[in-house]
């Protein structure tokens, strides 16, 4: 009996049998692999397992604790509701690569040592990538590109850090980094900029926006679960309580928000919502205690079921009608009633309804933030926002809106419908029995949601923010336009950049080159036959100067061109004088500059 | 249609209304609970909502209009 099975292997090895499984049997199977990794997971004990000695390091693929375990515990769960939601799709190849990517997030979660750790974030970032282009649209692949580029670009940060980590400190643990200023933290810092770009801290988050619109329907809501979730949970690990997180985390979630607020892409809408949720995690990271960092891991725990229902939502309605353009939806509950309702759960849970599951995790960061007056007053800011994009704006552009739809559907498949129905049910069981949630967390909870001052807070937010929503909601009508954020600094500044160089530093760089040959040129030709040619350019120089003041200058312009014609002329004839000339001439120059030296020149 | 959309709009104005009230009772009981100055004020939240509303879609759509929105085929 093997002693410890890495429940990332299970999906990893897992993936290997599809294409050879038909019909039900793989539907069967692909069910069943979840299944298999959470029964793997209940069973396991704490500790650390599958420590594999490499030259003088030590390789960790299984640290147990209780913070891994919450993280195992989720990602095998959404990973099952996500499969029931892709459970339709024909492609093999997305079903592989989701199932990688599942893998790999694991492998992250229980990785010891930091090598573990790179080797599965790449897997992670290139798994992942394929979920992007199998949506076979031109958008698609170029976003899929940018996307790639920037993790790839992650990964360097993260791999140059940990080398540095490595030969500053000789070990190779994934324990928390020293943190301050100065070269020394050099190490530190690398790792840093690695994490914060899969947790798509801004302004490093553009990636995010970019690219989970474009994915496939199915893909997307595997997409919104694990790259930064785990990189939330590596922030956890890596850097607990470092300040600058408070203030990044506060940004990004008001950032997220005020993108939300401008977006006509439902999809693009809710990415900029899961920066915004980001914000609370990387936030509570930042503040350290240990309520914060329960209230981080929490958050996580419920922002990755609520944002997969919400992704689930916002695909089903693209899979059914094409589109995903508020200026192009509307109208659409009289086709869609289930799949609005079903939505609305995700939306109740994102923006912390009482008794839905994001009431009992953003309060707790919220709470731990109460000491700090303007990072309290930024994050329910975002709540407010949160709010108002995810649960009035996005329901009601497009499922109501307009009297009529603009166009017809149906309500999606029974596979999609079954598991948007059961990550619902998971968001409303979170939000009613927070204690199950609350029991898993890696610190002991000392913290009561539903007291009336919460409840009624809460309340009051929301219903007067609702308020002021219908009174504008005039001005959140749809707009044809996208919104600049920084992947501008990549799109359009890489284009001017090249094309800076592929227009005036080439034509600068052709100009030398014509100008140098020219001058070799004007040497040739003046070697040629020195005599005439130095009589040429006498006569050329006396016809310009004297042209004023003789009028018979006529005489030189004929013998000129004549000498121009038959230059280089009977060149044997004057090799002697030529040779002499030259001579003369060198003679001249250096005479001229011994003459000289020191006067005109040192 | 009318008269449901009138009991609906009542029916708003009727639980923002007891929300606040509900807000002022709990205020008496629970005064040492607050963290900051502001939040000893009966209904802060209700009025944290309204004007945060208000402030987040004027703010983001004077952003938006002024900078950052461009035509959808502004990178093609």
């Amino acid at each position: 009996m093997i002693e410890w099975l890495h429940p990332g292997l299970i999906f990893i090895l897992g993936a290997l049998l599809i294409p050879v499984l038909k019909g039900n049997w793989k539907k069967i199977y692909l069910l069943l692999l979840p299944i298999a990794a959470l029964i793997d997971l209940l069973y396991m004990s704490e500790g650390v397992f599958w420590s594999i000695p490499l030259l003088e390091y030590e390789l960790v693929f299984g640290r147990v604790d209780q913070l891994s375990l919450v993280f195992g515990y989720i990602f095998v769960i959404v990973a099952f509701c996500a499969t029931l939601y892709a459970l339709h799709v024909k492609e093999d190849g997305q079903h592989i690569s989701a199932f990688l990517y599942v893998g790999s997030a694991l492998g992250i979660v229980f990785a010891g040592d930091l090598f573990t750790l790179y080797l599965f974030w790449e897997v992670m970032a290139f798994s992942s990538l394929f979920l992007i282009w199998y949506r076979k649209t031109k958008a698609s692949s170029e976003a899929g590109f940018r996307y790639i580029m920037v993790h790839i670009f992650g990964g360097i940060c993260l791999l140059a850090g940990i080398i540095l980590h490595m030969q500053n400190t000789g070990s190779i643990a994934f324990n928390p980094f020293s943190w301050g200023t100065g070269w020394g933290y050099l190490s530190s810092y690398f790792i840093f900029v690695g994490f914060i770009i899969n947790a798509a801290v801004p302004p490093l988050h553009a990636w995010l926006s970019d690219a989970y619109p474009e994915a496939t329907v199915t893909g997307a809501v595997f997409l919104t679960a694990f790259t930064t979730k785990s990189a939330i949970y590596v922030l956890i690990r890596g850097f607990p309580g470092v300040e600058l997180l408070i203030w990044l985390g506060a940004i990004m979630a008001v950032y997220g928000v005020i993108f939300a607020v401008l977006e006509n892409d439902i999809r693009r809408l809710l990415a900029y919502s899961i920066i915004g949720q980001g914000g609370y995690m990387v936030a509570g990271v930042g503040i350290g205690i240990g309520m914060a960092i329960n209230g981080s891991t929490a958050h996580a725990l419920s922002c990755i079921l609520y944002t997969a229902l919400l992704f689930m939502g916002a695909g089903a309605v693209l899979e059914m009608t094409g589109r995903s353009k508020f200026t192009e939806l509307g109208g659409m509950y009289k086709y869609m009633p289930l799949t609005f309702g079903l939505y609305m759960i995700g939306a109740f849970s994102i923006s912390g309804f009482p008794l839905f599951s994001g009431f009992v995790s953003k309060t707790m960061v919220v709470e731990a933030a109460a000491h700090l007056p303007i990072v309290w007053l930024l994050l329910e800011g975002a709540a407010i926002g949160t709010f108002l994009v995810t649960c009035l704006k996005l329901p009601y552009l497009t499922w109501f809106g307009r009297k009529k739809s603009v166009v017809e559907a149906r309500e999606p498949p029974k596979n999609m419908l079954a598991a948007m129905g059961v990550t619902a049910f998971l968001c409303v069981f979170i939000g009613v029995y927070p204690q199950a949630l609350y029991k898993m967390l890696p610190y002991a909870v000392d913290y009561a949601p539903y007291t009336a001052s919460h409840v009624i807070g809460m309340s009051q937010l929301l219903l007067f923010t609702f308020l002021a929503f219908w009174m504008l909601k005039g001005m959140l009508r749809g707009e044809r336009t996208i919104t600049l954020d920084t992947d501008w600094f990549y799109r359009i500044a890489g284009k001017k950049f090249i094309w800076f160089c592929e227009k005036p530093l080439l034509n600068f760089a052709d100009s030398i080159d014509k100008t140098l040959l020219r001058i070799a040129d004007s040497f040739v030709w003046f070697s040629k036959n020195p005599a005439v040619a130095s009589r040429i350019m006498v006569l050329t120089a006396s016809m310009v100067l004297l042209k004023p003041f003789n009028p018979g200058y006529m005489r030189y312009e004929q013998d000129l061109e004549e000498l121009r014609r038959l230059y280089p002329g009977e060149v044997h004839r004057v090799a002697i004088g030529t040779g002499v000339l030259l001579v003369i001439m060198f003679f001249t120059l250096y005479l001229f500059m011994y003459l000289t030296y020191g006067v005109l020149w040192a | 249609m009318g008269i449901e959309k009138k009991y609906l709009v009542c029916m708003l104005y009727v639980c923002l209304a007891v929300t606040v009230l509900a807000g002022v009772l709990v205020n008496f009981h629970e005064h040492a609970h607050a963290a900051f100055l502001w939040q000893a004020i009966p209904g802060f939240s209700a009025i944290c909502g309204f004007i945060g509303c208000i402030l987040i879609i004027v703010v983001s759509k004077a952003l938006g209009h002024h900078w950052l929105q461009r035509g959808e085929d502004y990178y093609d």
